[in-house]
């Protein structure tokens, strides 16, 4: 699972998800990837989950980029507890992702395949997202 | 340009000259860029050889066809002066719709010699067993502005694990001259995973469910924890 080794500060505020991805827009190791189309916190179990889901398909061949590290931590109260008494502990990781990013790349297999891998990928992850691919005049 | 675009015509062949109308832009500004792409028009500035940058428009779809063509060299119609032959320097596109937002125009003339990025395409299939590592997508080359190839293929058929191929492999089209270094990756061919190594991969860390909630959970505070006196 991704984690951070180490952080500065181990509460954070909950980083923003306006606009679009200013970088990370395009494909920069593979021929496929998964681009996202809405804003959304991606945890760190999702981003295991969607690689594990791609690797199963794939199997032997092709390789995978993931794009994204869950850096930021969340917190949570625990249940049934009043209001106050300051911020809760730190309970799990996420990516904050913008519309436009390419999360995930892969390359090394044949287009249909790729594409049913990444298929199940997404699958895998809380916002909309697309299939792209590499095209030869970008 | 059809032609090229349908894959009839090798790759090595010399990209084909694209006529495309223009018109001057008078108003400047975000605004002013929203509401040419609204009327099917997208913004584009032409310059180069000491020529003061000129502010234009030109047919979205047009325009889109012709940069299909990596390189693609444009002549300009409809601008005063003669130096209107020009190659796309710089195109902005919507990251998620894909559409033209902005062009950059670099004026060429003829015989001049233009450093350009052209793609590398492989063709066949490498021997099972090996997963195809492809590093190197464009190359950098130096070409005669009206003469610039439409991109270099290399044949991978029959390559074997451990095979590296670098720039200096790639056959070149006449007229063409490598600006990337020699020795730069194109492609590795590496061993398939091993069946052992996918099960390793695609195991689960700890069990799914309220377990590994509480173990992530747990994780994620005492690496929290471990930096905590920086706080």
């Amino acid at each position: 699972m991704l984690i951070p080794r180490k952080v500065k500060f181990r509460k954070q505020h909950h980083p923003d998800l306006d606009g679009r991805a200013k970088g990370g827009t395009k494909l920069n190791f593979g021929e496929y990837g998964i681009q996202a189309l809405e804003p959304a916190y991606v945890t760190n179990r999702q981003i295991e989950a969607a690689r594990i889901a791609m690797t199963r398909h794939i199997r032997r061949g092709g390789k995978v980029w993931i794009n994204i590290f869950p850096d930021r931590p969340m917190t949570k109260k625990p249940a049934e507890t009043r209001m106050g008494s300051g911020k809760g502990s730190p309970e799990w990781w996420v990516a904050p992702v913008k519309p436009g990013r390419v999360m995930f790349e892969l390359s090394g297999v044949a287009e249909p395949v790729a594409k049913e891998a990444l298929r199940r990928a997404i699958h895998k992850l809380p916002m909309k997202c697309k299939f792209v691919k590499r095209e030869v005049w970008e | 340009m059809f032609l090229a675009q349908a894959g009839m015509i090798p790759r090595s062949f010399v990209v084909s000259e694209v006529r495309i109308a223009a018109e001057s832009r008078t108003e400047f500004g975000k605004g002013a860029a929203k509401r040419a792409r609204r009327a099917g028009r997208v913004p584009a500035v032409l310059y180069g050889h000491g020529t003061d940058p000129r502010h234009i428009t030109l047919n979205s779809h047009e325009l889109m066809l012709a940069l299909k063509t990596p390189n693609v060299l444009l002549r300009v119609d409809g601008l005063k002066g003669t130096d209107n032959l020009c190659l796309p320097k710089a195109v902005q596109r919507d990251p998620i719709k894909g559409f033209l937002e902005h062009v950059d125009l670099l004026v060429v003339k003829k015989g001049e010699k233009v450093n350009v990025e052209i793609p590398v395409t492989l063709t066949g299939e490498i021997e099972s067993g090996g997963v195809l590592n492809q590093e190197l997508t464009q190359l950098e080359v130096e070409a005669e502005a009206t003469h610039i190839p439409e991109g270099v293929e290399y044949d991978i058929e029959g390559l074997e694990v451990g095979a590296q191929v670098t720039a200096a492999d790639l056959k070149l089209p006449a007229g063409t001259a490598l600006v990337s270094a020699p020795e730069t990756l194109v492609l590795t061919i590496s061993a398939e995973r091993t069946e052992a190594e996918v099960e390793a991969e695609t195991t689960e860390p700890g069990a799914e469910g309220e377990g590994a909630g509480e173990s992530g959970g747990a994780a994620a505070t005492e690496t929290a924890e471990a930096a905590g006196s920086n706080e």
